[in-house]
């Protein structure tokens, strides 16, 4: 009998751990997702094309003209 | 012996009592108070914790995120445990950078036991606040929507609002797949508030994410274009529209003036509006396309079918000349379009008679709703044939007494590039990994019909009215419009326009369609003169970003 009980409480405690170990997990994951939001959203903010235009203005950089341009038709240069 | 009989049976009864009263008192509690009780033990240990299902994410075509959620941190308070209010509203004032003099009164009014201090703050600074361990302020972790973009595309995505739900645009349109489901968890904490049993669970669903046929990089393009523009020629506004042609696609819808996603609350509602879509403007030239083609299709001309054309034309009780004096002139077709002449399209139009006319301003899509995916179209007004006076067949076939919306617009010209085929417009590309869904198409025209009219558009931008739409290196098609707008009062304004362009390019295997309107311009009023650049400008970008090769490469200036 001793040793069911002991048993049954060794059980009980194990299960206590592990709802414990469950919650703590969940907090953690709920921590990561709302990190990964927070870096997605930095992401997408300074990959902005809006900024990046204009943060490439500011260098000087100017969008290259049609005439700047060259298109290679590698159907033809094979022929 | 007696005496200790006596106290031994004292005793007894005292124990007697004693365990009476006990067995009475288990029996009230387990008997009669139990539920209660249960109910109060349960409030005390057990809780609901519920997970909200997070939002999808909005991406462009390229895959970069136009709108995401991002972790917050809600803060309540309740009053009645609160013994300063005027400390606390300092406290709470000055880490959430918030005005003390706004939070005092919430914190102070007692009669209340809950009330929110700041929905959605920054999760940095809450913790900074949570750290004080302010007895009765609460802090919940909660998905608020950005968008990283900023002004870009604004008009299209709308917003979410506080309870993420969406509010306005793509957000409401498609909130029921974009919205999660919430989970829930039932748990039993010990006296330290740790979770010791996980009663029930139910997983929460995240949102599906959608992926839109928006391009940022366009989108954003068109959007600089369409403010210059404005500021150049001091408009009321502007909007456009970039299609691809061969699915109905929509790559960027601008409008001009903008507002900042983010920060939604502070843009009224009149400039939250996704004009290309929810608004309708007079067409003026750009609807001839539609009076040519019908022509064209009931095989009553040929490109080459010249008239003998006056500079002005009686119809019913009107007098409607062309845009610029001249004399009589003798103009093919193809002439009247690359020129523009009303005298030409309504002489063109009457070939045709109204019902003709009718049935095909309805099957080009006007007067009903392109199907967009989009919250509040509206299908534009187009006169019932009983309802026609004498004069409609001298405004409608160039554009007047008609209003359509930039997109119904669009997609008409959409149909002439993509050989006759009309494609219902759409924003959403699809929903998470799911396949495109098939989208509905209708033939407008035949294929020769819609070549012969590609042609004569070349000619308006080669020689006609949109030769400020020329592109190097490309061959464009297209139509100018320009159309003075409705007084209040009745008859039409002589201070107020609508300038336009719709354009295709490259015309001889078209990917793009680009319609820009100019609201109320001012110092000029014509679609080519203010119109057409800003096709021109957007078109350029668009050809360079997509690398469409040029089809017509002779036209570019040497190199060295």
């Amino acid at each position: 009998v001793a040793v069911l009980l002991a048993g049954v409480v060794a059980l009980n405690v194990a299960v206590l751990r592990l709802n414990v170990r469950f919650e703590e997990l969940g907090k953690e994951r709920a921590k990561l997702r709302a990190e990964n939001a927070e870096l997605a959203s930095q992401i997408a903010t300074r990959a902005a094309s809006a900024r990046i235009h204009t943060l490439a203005r500011g260098r000087g950089l100017v969008p290259a003209g049609p005439d700047q341009w060259t298109y290679l038709d590698l159907r033809r240069e094979s022929r | 012996l007696r005496l200790a009989n006596r106290r031994i049976r004292l005793l007894l009864a005292v124990f007697v009592f004693a365990f009476a009263a006990l067995f009475l008192r288990a029996a009230w509690l387990q008997g009669v108070r139990a539920q209660d009780l249960g109910r109060l033990a349960q409030s005390q240990h057990r809780a609901t914790v519920v997970d909200p299902g997070g939002r999808g994410t909005i991406y462009d075509r390229a895959g970069v995120q136009l709108a995401i959620g991002r972790q917050a941190t809600t803060i309540y308070a309740n009053p009645r445990q609160i013994h300063d209010p005027r400390a606390v509203a300092l406290a709470a004032g000055k880490t959430l950078r918030l005005d003390p003099a706004d939070l005092y009164p919430l914190l102070a009014d007692r009669s209340r036991g809950f009330v929110y201090l700041a929905r959605k703050a920054d999760p940095k600074r809450a913790k900074l606040l949570e750290r004080q361990q302010i007895l009765g302020l609460g802090f919940v972790p909660e998905e608020q929507r950005v968008y990283p973009q900023g002004r870009v595309a604004a008009h299209v995505l709308g917003y979410a609002g506080t309870d993420n739900r969406g509010l306005a645009g793509l957000e409401l349109a498609i909130d029921e797949t974009l919205r999660g489901r919430p989970g829930r968890q039932t748990i039993v904490r010990d006296p330290s508030g740790r979770a010791i049993e996980v009663i029930s669970s139910t997983a929460a669903e995240e949102g599906h994410d959608v992926y839109l046929t928006i391009d940022h990089t366009l989108q954003a393009n068109a959007e600089t274009v369409l403010r210059a523009t404005v500021k150049r020629w001091q408009a009321k506004g502007a909007s456009a529209v970039v299609l691809d042609p061969r699915t109905g696609g929509i790559l960027a819808m601008a409008v001009e003036r903008g507002y900042d996603a983010n920060r939604y609350p502070e843009a009224s509602r009149d400039l939250q509006r996704n004009r290309a879509v929810t608004d309708t403007y007079e067409p003026g030239s750009t609807f001839k396309v539609v009076t040519v083609s019908a022509v064209l299709s009931e095989r009553l001309v040929s490109p080459n079918t010249a008239f003998t054309l006056p500079y002005e034309i009686n119809v019913a009780d009107r007098v409607i000349h062309d845009a610029h004096p001249r004399g009589t002139e003798r103009m093919t077709v193809d002439e009247i379009i690359s020129r523009s002449s009303n005298v030409g399209t309504i002489t063109l139009a009457q070939l045709l008679g109204t019902h003709r006319l009718a049935d095909w301003v309805e099957r080009f899509g006007f007067g009903q709703k392109s199907g967009i995916d989009f919250p509040g179209e509206t299908r534009g007004i187009v006169p019932p044939l009983e309802r026609w006076s004498g004069s409609t067949i001298g405004t409608l076939p160039i554009g007047h007494g008609i209003a359509v919306t930039p997109v119904q617009m669009a997609a008409a010209y959409a149909a002439v590039a993509n050989e006759g085929v009309w494609l219902r417009p759409h924003l959403v590309e699809r929903i998470g990994a799911e396949d495109r869904p098939s989208v509905a198409a209708r033939r407008v025209l035949s294929r020769p019909v819609a070549r012969q009219v590609m042609s004569m558009m070349r000619d308006v931008v080669v020689e006609g009215t949109g030769q400020e739409a020329a592109l190097p290196g490309y061959q464009v098609a297209g139509k100018t419009g320009t159309a003075a707008k409705p007084d209040p009062d009745g008859g039409y304004s002589t201070s107020r326009y609508v300038a336009s362009f719709v354009g295709v390019v490259p015309a001889t295997a078209p990917r793009l369609v680009v319609l820009v309107t100019v609201d109320e311009p001012q110092g000029a009023i014509w679609g080519g003169v203010i119109a057409a650049p800003a096709f021109q400008d957007i078109a350029r970008f668009g050809l360079q970003y997509l690398e469409i090769p040029p089809d017509a490469p002779h036209t570019l200036t040497d190199r060295d």
